[in-house]
């Protein structure tokens, strides 16, 4: 393999596909990045087994080739270098990678990149597609509800479902509970259900950019895997096996009171309350007192701990129903009310020990449950 | 006569006072059938300051009593066979015990190990049927002997258990059932000795015979006015109790005003570090009780006995309800500073946390925690398993266990964040 590309493109490929990396795997070769000439691009690809993460990058190919070279090494080497072409050439008898920029000249000893675990060419045609820019607000509006207690495995994932022309996220965590639909261009066949690890889903936002247009989505039959691909990157994720929990069955039908607040007060007013709430139970109270013809509705948020103080902040609201004292994890207020961008959110509350729902005023494709906590007596 | 206990509607109270006779011998017995009969002693060993925790009913016949230092149950009986005590067998029989008797009804206050109050006055069933068959099912289902009261209120229920078995003079357990019908408490209590009577001690007692006092009857006949004169606020208190008058509810353990635990060191100490290490397994077993009930408290609270017997209690109230281990054992420490000085002896040390209400606890969507929590309590069971085989220190908490803790805490001031970590 002998191949030359620009330091900037190499940097960017690996800092793309190095959270794949397993670098403490008993396995040595998933420490590795595999780095092989494809179709006149340079494919760079790591895996721990159950991500595997691909990126493209243009180069200039003069022999084609593969190997896999030390993560760690060779990006630590590569954000070193001046921004101008790197040439690298491949030992086949050594495996050892030679590496030249500029006045700097090394050698790294790969591994042979035959035992680098076979990554699955996704038939393309067989996909769903999804806008780019809608598929990353739905896994930042979704995924950070998935449990991170790998003793319950199917809730660390994320339930994708299609019908039609609609797409759904959900995820939960036993706590709460968030829902994002959105629509597809064209309708597809069959229903799908797949319950993707939520990690998988917060790293494709984090490799996909809203300039990509579409991914892809490629379930192949009975692999236990999903496959995304966009134009320049592709990951593979194993799916989790079992039975999503039916979450349809635990939105609230019905509320008693509707406080309609403006997001930006709420979520400032969650973060102050939380300041003081994370030293201790996490717990903000939430006081809505609904107005009258003379004064508006109320909501006060109040979090405090004994060793750090108390902080309460005080909103205008506008609030139909009774009156109620319920209390939350303010952890769980302030991460939807950071995912809402509408610029009002309705919180709906039937008593303190049922759950809550938050909406978006005026958007109707995203809801999120939280049940509170309940203060004792 | 004219009842002035509380009634529920129109209806007196029902109350079965309960008491599993010779708790801990019995379940000697159970295990080991050939000490039937035999005079033998749970306890502390003789060597030291071990004490009888409980003594078969043969060895009662001898003069050996609980409580008493075993050596000197051992002169009074010399072949008294003397058991160490097994808590975690105790305790695993208790609560077969007080789960048969949750089943009778929700309203069950559990005083110790081995006695607990009911109240079944809103039962179907007639309160003394409801007796009988609680003495029969422990019997059969446990194989263990007990003790019953039933009467209108707590005080008259538990003193017609005591009247129950004192009255029992076999070598056997005393199996006894004795029921006060409602409107004869003041008759029932009147010929017994002042002292069986809550609130009357030893120096009550005392002052008690000075004017005349020695049955719960005479003590009925002073009026209550000259008992208030004498014994301020517990004079009256004094009356009412010798009429027969308790309208003290029966309190569960929700309710409960405090949990705390202490313990006498086997020789008297005056070092510090000892001090304050024992305090600071008091204050992780009050926390481990507090969570294991979902509870937390505001006031924390500290016993010290010195050696010459003088108790002090100390409490101090928190800005925020804790069931947390760290904060308790700050503040415990932050009272026993305040009291103790150098040199001086310590026979007993005790932490307790009061003022107690639930904890906030997090509710969930649906049933998440049911199979994490079962799987917790087998955990527990494990280790509560060897801890009984093969004791305390064969299987301690690993990352978040102690040496981390203490640690932790000679290093920084760092805490909350073992805070939960029941698991």
């Amino acid at each position: 393999m002998k191949v030359s590309v620009l330091q900037e493109n190499l940097a960017h490929g690996l800092n793309i596909v190095s959270r794949a990396v397993s670098p403490r795997s008993t396995l040595p070769v998933l420490g590795n990045i595999l780095i092989a000439t494809d179709e006149g691009r340079l494919r760079l690809s790591a895996t721990n087994l159950e991500l595997g993460i691909t990126c493209w990058i243009g180069a200039k190919i003069e022999e084609e080739g593969s190997t896999t070279v030390p993560a760690r090494t060779f990006t630590d080497l590569v954000s070193t270098l001046p921004p101008d072409r790197v040439n690298m050439e491949l030992n086949i008898r050594n495996q050892m990678l030679n590496v030249r920029s500029g006045t700097s000249n090394t050698d790294i000893k790969c591994i042979d990149s035959q035992e680098f675990p076979p990554m699955p060419v996704p038939d393309l045609n067989n996909g769903v597609e999804i806008n780019v820019t809608d598929l990353r607000e739905m896994i930042r509006q979704v995924a950070f509800a998935a449990s991170t207690d790998e003793a319950r495995p199917i809730l660390t994932g994320v339930l994708v479902t299609f019908e039609d022309n609609n797409m759904t996220l959900a995820a939960a965590d036993g706590f709460r509970l968030s829902v994002r639909k959105s629509q597809l261009t064209t309708s597809i066949e069959q229903p799908i259900s797949a319950v993707i690890p939520a990690r998988a889903l917060s790293e494709l936002a984090r490799i996909t950019i809203d300039g990509d247009q579409v991914v892809t989505m490629i379930l192949p039959p009975h692999s236990g895997r999903v496959i995304f691909r966009s134009k320049d990157a592709e990951l593979v994720s194993q799916l989790i096996e079992g039975t999503f929990p039916d979450y349809e069955q635990i939105i609230p039908r019905s509320h008693e009171t509707r406080t309609i607040l403006s997001t930006s007060a709420f979520l400032k007013a969650c973060k102050q309350a939380e300041i003081f709430a994370r030293e201790g139970s996490l717990i903000a109270r939430i006081h809505i007192s609904p107005g009258d013809e003379l004064q508006p509705g109320k909501v006060e948020i109040s979090g405090q701990s004994e060793e750090t103080g108390s902080n309460v902040t005080v909103i205008d609201a506008s609030i139909e129903g009774i009156p109620l004292l319920i209390a939350f994890n303010v952890r769980y207020l302030r991460e939807v009310l950071d995912v809402i961008k509408t610029p009002d959110v309705a919180l709906e509350t039937t008593a303190d020990t049922s759950p809550g729902i938050i909406r978006p005023v005026g958007e109707d494709n995203f809801l999120h449950v939280i049940m509170p906590m309940h203060l004792g007596n | 006569m004219n009842n002035e206990n509380s009634t529920v509607g129109e209806k007196l109270r029902r109350i079965i006072h309960f008491d599993l006779d010779a708790f801990f011998c019995a379940v000697e017995e159970k295990y080991n059938h050939s000490l039937r009969g035999k005079p033998f002693a749970v306890g502390g060993s003789p060597e030291g300051r071990g004490v009888v925790a409980s003594c078969s009913y043969a060895a009662r016949r001898y003069g050996v009593r609980s409580a008493m230092p075993m050596a000197r149950a051992l002169r009074l009986c010399p072949n008294l066979i003397v058991l160490r005590s097994r808590h975690g067998e105790y305790s695993k029989e208790s609560q077969e015990v007080m789960k048969r008797l949750r089943a009778v009804t929700d309203l069950v206050q559990q005083i110790s190990i081995d006695e607990a109050f009911l109240d079944v006055t809103n039962l179907a069933e007639s309160a003394e049927m409801i007796a009988h068959r609680l003495q029969k099912t422990i019997r059969e289902e446990l194989s263990l002997p007990c003790s019953i009261g039933l009467a209108s209120n707590k005080l008259v229920a538990k003193i017609a258990t005591d009247v129950g078995k004192l009255a029992s003079r076999g070598v056997g357990p005393p199996n006894a059932m004795t029921i006060v019908p409602p409107g004869t408490e003041a008759d029932f209590l009147a010929p017994l000795p002042v002292e069986m009577l809550w609130g009357v001690g030893p120096k009550t007692a005392e002052r008690l015979e000075r004017i005349g006092v020695i049955t719960i009857g005479d003590l009925a006949q002073i009026p209550e006015i000259e008992l208030a004169n004498i014994f301020g606020k517990h004079g009256w208190d004094l009356a009412r109790r010798a009429k027969g008058i308790d309208n003290s509810p029966i309190v569960t353990f929700r309710q409960a005003k405090s949990i705390s635990n202490e313990t006498t060191f086997s020789k008297d100490v005056s070092d510090r570090q000892t001090l304050y290490n024992r305090i600071d397994t008091l204050s992780e077993s009050v926390a481990k009780r507090l969570k294991k009930h979902g509870l937390q408290g505001k006031t924390v609270k500290i016993k010290l006995r010195w050696s010459d017997f003088t108790t002090l209690t100390r409490q101090m109230t928190l800005f925020n309800p804790t069931a947390d281990y760290e904060e308790i054992y700050h503040a415990a420490i932050k009272l026993v500073r305040k009291v103790w000085q150098p040199g001086k002896a310590v026979r007993l040390v005790g932490v307790g946390v009061s003022g107690l209400e639930d904890k906030p606890k997090q509710l969930s969507l649906w049933d998440v925690n049911r199979e994490s929590e079962e799987k917790f309590h087998r955990v527990q069971e494990a280790i509560k398993t060897v801890h009984e085989r093969f004791g305390k220190d064969a299987l301690t908490l690993g990352f978040h266990g102690k040496n981390v803790l203490e640690n932790n805490r000679k290093l920084s001031k760092n805490r909350g964040h073992l805070g939960d970590n029941d698991g």
